[in-house]
């Protein structure tokens, strides 16, 4: 019943976006998650993760009134679109253009995938200010510790701490989760 | 966890944010951390997320249509960009350079050989061919002149109709409008000479239009000649001559008759089906220069088609000329035009 909802909320949300091309953030929102979460667990680098997804929302945004309904939840499309691409990453520019499908199996691992991303940054958020901090800048925003400790007005052997309490703590919340 | 261990997870850090594959851990901690730094890696920037949602934002409102017509950098590498085909970038650089290179030279060519592309104008030949008579060696026969004195040329109109006997002349301007005897204005000549009729009457030769007037001439008629006649004549005909009919006339280059000069003459353009099927040839154009040193009668004698004969008659009939000249007076002449087209 659950699944019957999910899909009938998700045609609505087409339709919508067809006629009004505006809606499509809504689209964006339900999916930008798991769309990221496969392209990152296949590209090397945080950058180029992030171009394909860009590329992603922008193909479907275009194609969107040649989307059909072939008995597959929205996000195989998407996630089709995202398996294109990152092919096309790796063996160059002359890669096949048709849609690469993706199975159940692939599907329901992705799900798993964007949770545990869901579950990290949530966990990333309740740290102490200062540990956030220094992660975000290391591992989003790709600063060197130097850097980060001159922002801070800390030495560097103070920052490598901080980065190091802020894994420990995330390491400590895992653990209780598990238990 | 020893300075030392910290040192070591700051550096398999380092390694991971630089996509290199981090050393395996022989360290239980330290490897433990590292798995929570290589999910932390995986996390989506929230920088990220806004942006992207702007941007599509921005994409899905009025600027969509803007978007899709960006071309993309070439080298850049972005959302905006496409895949690079690295055979057809080469070609397109190779066309472009050859392309240029063409162009450079076909200036400095054309600069250089600024005289031989001069050539293909036009050349202005002696008539050989049979469009008009000789023209008589002594005095034209025929013709007749007329005016009534008034201080303008004769105004252009067309002549009436030719009659064995002449009741009343022509007349531009009608001076009496209530004549005792009315009778129909004629032209002595053969009647069945017809030429073509309008109610205003004129000298047929006569460039000026308006206002209406009889012309310099006298005896009655029109023109500056003397006599009931129409033109520069004496008598009761048309023309130069005398004694009724039709006199003058054009004549041939040669016996005292000096050829036309042309003093503006543009050069003939190509036409494109010529210059694609990279075809030559020579037009012949047979045209009478005017006292006015106008072409008219242009006609084409031997035709080369491609459309060039239209492009040599197009140029012709805009060339402007110094008239031939017979006894220090312009008059009319027949020439043959020869238009030669020539690729260089």
């Amino acid at each position: 019943l659950k699944a019957t909802e999910h899909e009938a909320e998700e045609r609505r949300l087409i339709e919508a976006a067809r006629t009004d091309p505006a809606r499509f953030a809504e689209i964006y929102e339900a999916n930008f998650a798991r769309v990221y979460a496969f392209v990152a667990r296949r590209v090397p680098g945080r950058e180029e993760a992030e171009d394909i997804t860009a590329e992603v929302f922008h193909q479907a945004l275009a194609g969107l009134a040649g989307f059909e309904w072939r008995g597959t939840p929205f996000i195989a499309w998407l996630l089709g679109i995202a398996s294109n691409l990152v092919a096309r990453r790796w063996k160059g520019a002359v890669a096949a253009q048709t849609e690469v499908p993706v199975d159940e199996m692939e599907l329901a691992t992705n799900s798993e995938e964007a949770e545990r991303q869901a579950l990290f940054a949530q966990l990333l958020r309740r740290l102490p200010e200062d540990q956030c901090h220094v992660l975000e800048r290391r591992f989003f925003e790709q600063r060197s510790i130097r850097e980060i400790a001159q922002e801070m007005g800390r030495s560097e052997g103070a920052v490598k701490q901080l980065q190091f309490r802020a894994l420990e703590t995330l390491r400590s919340q895992i653990r209780d989760r598990h238990e | 966890m020893n300075d030392f261990m910290i040192e070591k997870l700051d550096q398999q850090i380092d390694r991971l944010l630089r996509a290199d594959q981090p050393g395996r851990q022989s360290d239980p901690e330290l490897r433990e951390l590292m798995q929570i730094a290589g999910e932390i890696a995986l996390v989506p920037s929230p920088a990220f997320q806004t942006r992207l949602r702007e941007e599509l934002h921005s994409s899905a409102g009025p600027g969509q249509a803007q978007r899709e017509t960006v071309i993309p950098p070439i080298f850049a590498s972005s959302s905006l960009t496409f895949p690079m085909n690295g055979s057809r970038l080469a070609l397109s650089f190779g066309l472009h350079v050859i392309a240029l290179a063409l162009i450079a030279t076909s200036g400095w060519w054309v600069v250089e050989n600024r005289q031989v592309v001069r050539m293909k104008v036009a050349e202005l030949v002696p008539g050989n061919d049979d469009y008009l008579l000789p023209v008589a060696p002594g005095k034209i026969g025929g013709g007749g002149g007329g005016g009534d004195r008034d201080k303008m040329d004769a105004s252009h109109g067309t002549a009436p109709r030719f009659t064995a006997q002449q009741l009343t002349p022509p007349l531009a301007v009608v001076r009496n409008q209530n004549p005792a005897l009315p009778a129909e204005p004629s032209l002595v000549g053969p009647p069945d000479l017809v030429l073509p009729q309008s109610d205003r009457l004129g000298d047929p030769m006569a460039s000026v239009l308006n206002p209406p007037s009889n012309g310099p001439g006298n005896g009655g008629g029109i023109g500056s000649g003397e006599g009931g006649g129409i033109g520069s004549g004496k008598g009761p005909g048309m023309g130069e001559g005398y004694g009724g009919g039709i006199g003058g006339g054009i004549y041939r280059v040669g016996g005292g008759v000096s050829a036309p000069r042309p003093i503006y003459d543009p050069d003939p353009e190509y036409s494109e089906e010529a210059r694609k099927a990279k075809f030559q040839g020579t037009v012949m154009l047979s045209a009478i220069i005017g006292p006015d040193g106008r072409p008219r009668d242009l006609r084409v004698l031997r035709s080369v088609g491609m459309g060039l004969d239209q492009k040599a008659l197009d140029a012709v009939w805009k060339w402007r000329f110094a008239p031939a000249m017979k006894n220090s007076q312009p008059v009319s002449v027949q020439v043959s035009i020869e238009v030669a087209f020539r690729l260089y």
